[in-house]
């Protein structure tokens, strides 16, 4: 399989107001190919956010390698890197982040304004064709205050999946939902990634969601640790 | 030219979401460029008519005066002989003597006596001289056997306004008398004016009118008014020695545009309307992203470059001050050429010229200048969010 994302020792650290360093990730050491279904699991605070903000080209470690399809993420520069994280790297946030004020389509249009041609002019066709396989295609034209959390979900996830990404990041997609919503979520999420054939890196608190993984790790204290047992039996 | 598009896309989305606010944003701007428009209009349109006034009064810019002096008046023969010579020579293709005359009139009420001006054609294009009703005297006028005369509104309506086609004539009192036929109407030079008339210099000369006094006047292009000044005084002082001859500007641009102040206020006024408007937008155009910070957080997550979302910003405040800039101009043109509004403001004008494109466009291209001014700043603030910052906020 095909080598996604590699990080080599990374850390990230951040300079404080007091001018301490805060070191949030220390020598991770992670590696992701396409079809991968990983989880990462950690208490708040932890640095799972920071961990995937560098696996989404969103941020840049303070140390070690970060490759992303095989190129060192400082090689690939500003305008470069967001064209890239555009067209390979989809994200689903635990708050949506849908936009207010657009409907369901509009919101899942949204990254196609930023595709090249061929999926610019059909945006209309690709986003009604996300939609329909979210199950969400009789709420098209509906606004995200009027749907309900699942629902809201899925438009993330229909526009995370949109432009047919390589790497989906899942930064705590059932956090704001109830057990039930949260596991057809995660059914849905597992499902769509499959099918497309993209990685996709769950960031959780959540033991049970992170279960559903087919690798995963515990990150703790900015350390990466795998684990062998399933976390639903360890935890 | 996809990347275009889609900018204008999103912008399109992003005034139709907010609509309500952009469009309070934007009423603010129309407001400004219709003031912008409306106050270069009204300028203009009021420089046009002092413009007019002005030509009326003293001639076209550039026209020469001449005029020859002495202890002893010039020989009339020789210095009709003087002024033909000129024209010939130098090319002059506008001129006109210009005489004054008093002579009593018979109107219906009983004679009164009018004040006229002795003139050749020429004196209708120099003057500015517009006629209501009928026409300016035509070269071959002066061959008419009663002699044609050009009255004022206060003659017409001492006359009783008879219709202009039935040739009507007006007696002049004397010995013989003399009979006139109305050829053309001009406006009164200011309001209440008594009534006037206009008479060929050889026309008058024929049914024995003398001019007390006389002037020769001509029309020149402005460049050639200094040359030709020079020219023509040496070329008369050889004529006329030891007489003082003056050639003079009349115009009322002969020491400068006199209206380049009232141009200069009129602008500074526009450029702090326009400024008002620009504070404005920019002030909700700023407030507009902050409130915006976790949605371009959230557009930069899915691929929008930095260049991209400064385009969007930008653009979306463009196309919206350009759309209001329309409405503004629209404003403009729709005060400017109100018909009351044209009367006082040009109140010496007959025709009112149309409205200066070139406000139109200072409009038009101030909104788009307000919009970019207004759209860079917080453009600018949005590159510089940065992505994970912006979605958390």
């Amino acid at each position: 399989m095909e080598e996604l994302v590699s990080l080599r020792g990374v850390t990230r650290t951040v300079l404080l107001p007091d001018d301490q360093e805060l070191h949030i990730l220390r020598g991770v050491d992670l590696t992701v190919h396409s079809g991968d279904h990983t989880a990462v699991v950690g208490r708040s605070g932890c640095g799972k956010s920071t961990l995937l903000n560098l696996l989404g080209l969103l941020d840049t470690p303070t140390g070690g390698e970060l490759r992303f399809q095989g190129t060192p993420v400082e090689q690939i520069r500003g305008n470069a890197r967001a064209r890239l994280r555009g067209s390979s790297v989809g994200f689903v946030f635990q708050q949506f982040n849908l936009l207010p004020g657009r409907s369901a389509l509009d919101n899942v249009i949204t990254p196609l304004l930023y595709a090249g041609p061929s999926h610019f002019w059909k945006r209309r066709e690709l986003a009604m064709d996300m939609l329909d396989r979210v199950g969400l295609a009789g709420r098209a034209e509906t606004f995200p205050n009027m749907l309900s959390g699942g629902e809201q979900q899925r438009v993330a996830i229909a526009r995370a999946l949109v432009r047919g990404p390589r790497l989906i990041l899942a930064d705590e997609p059932t956090g704001a939902l109830d057990v039930d919503t949260g596991q057809a979520v995660m059914a849905l999420l597992d499902t769509v990634a499959t099918e497309s054939g993209a990685a996709l890196v769950t960031i959780t608190h959540d033991v049970n969601v992170a279960a559903l993984a087919r690798a995963s790790y515990r990150l703790d204290s900015g350390v990466l640790t795998s684990t062998e047992v399933p976390l639903g039996v360890s935890a | 030219m996809t990347g275009v598009v889609s900018a204008l896309v999103e912008a399109w989305q992003e005034l139709r979401i907010n609509k309500t606010r952009i469009l309070l944003a934007l009423i603010g701007v129309a407001l400004s460029v219709g003031a912008l428009t409306s106050v270069v209009g009204v300028g203009d349109l009021a420089r046009e008519g002092m413009k007019a006034n002005s030509e009326r009064n003293g001639g076209r810019s550039a026209t020469l005066g001449l005029g020859v002096y002495g202890p002893t008046m010039p020989d009339p023969v020789k210095l009709e002989e003087a002024y033909k010579g000129i024209i010939k020579r130098y090319g002059v293709e506008y001129y006109t003597h210009v005489g004054l005359s008093q002579h009593g009139f018979q109107f219906p009420s009983g004679v009164q006596q009018v004040q006229m001006q002795l003139v050749d054609p020429g004196y209708g294009v120099i003057h500015r001289t517009d006629v209501s009703t009928g026409t300016w005297f035509a070269a071959n006028d002066e061959e008419r056997l009663a002699p044609a005369v050009v009255v004022s509104e206060a003659f017409y309506n001492a006359a009783g306004r008879p219709s202009l086609v039935t040739h009507p004539k007006v007696t002049l009192t004397g010995d013989p008398k003399t009979t006139a036929v109305m050829i053309g109407v001009v406006a009164d030079q200011y309001p209440e004016a008594p009534p006037q008339a206009f008479m060929l210099m050889g026309a008058a000369e024929r049914v024995g009118i003398a001019a007390a006094g006389g002037q020769f006047k001509f029309w020149v292009q402005d460049a050639q008014a200094g040359p030709l000044k020079a020219a023509i005084t040496s070329d008369l002082q050889q004529q006329f020695p030891g007489m003082q001859i003056h050639v003079d500007r009349m115009d009322y641009a002969s020491n400068g545009d006199p209206f380049a102040v009232a141009q200069l206020a009129i602008g500074g006024v526009a450029g702090l309307v326009l400024l008002l408007g620009a504070v404005g937008m920019l002030n909700i155009s700023m407030v507009t992203v902050r409130y915006r910070v976790r949605e371009i957080g959230i557009r930069r997550s899915f691929g929008a470059t930095s260049r991209r979302i400064f385009l969007g910003v930008m653009m979306e405040s463009v196309v919206a001050t350009a759309v209001a800039g329309v409405i503004g101009v629209m404003l403009g043109v729709a005060i400017v050429k109100n018909p009351w509004i044209e009367s006082k403001v040009a109140p010496g004008l007959t025709e009112y010229p149309p409205f200066p494109i070139e406000a139109a466009m200072l409009g038009l291209g101030a909104a788009v200048l307000v919009g970019a001014l207004a759209g860079a700043i917080p453009a600018t603030v949005a590159v510089r969010v940065k992505v994970i910052d912006a979605i958390r906020f």
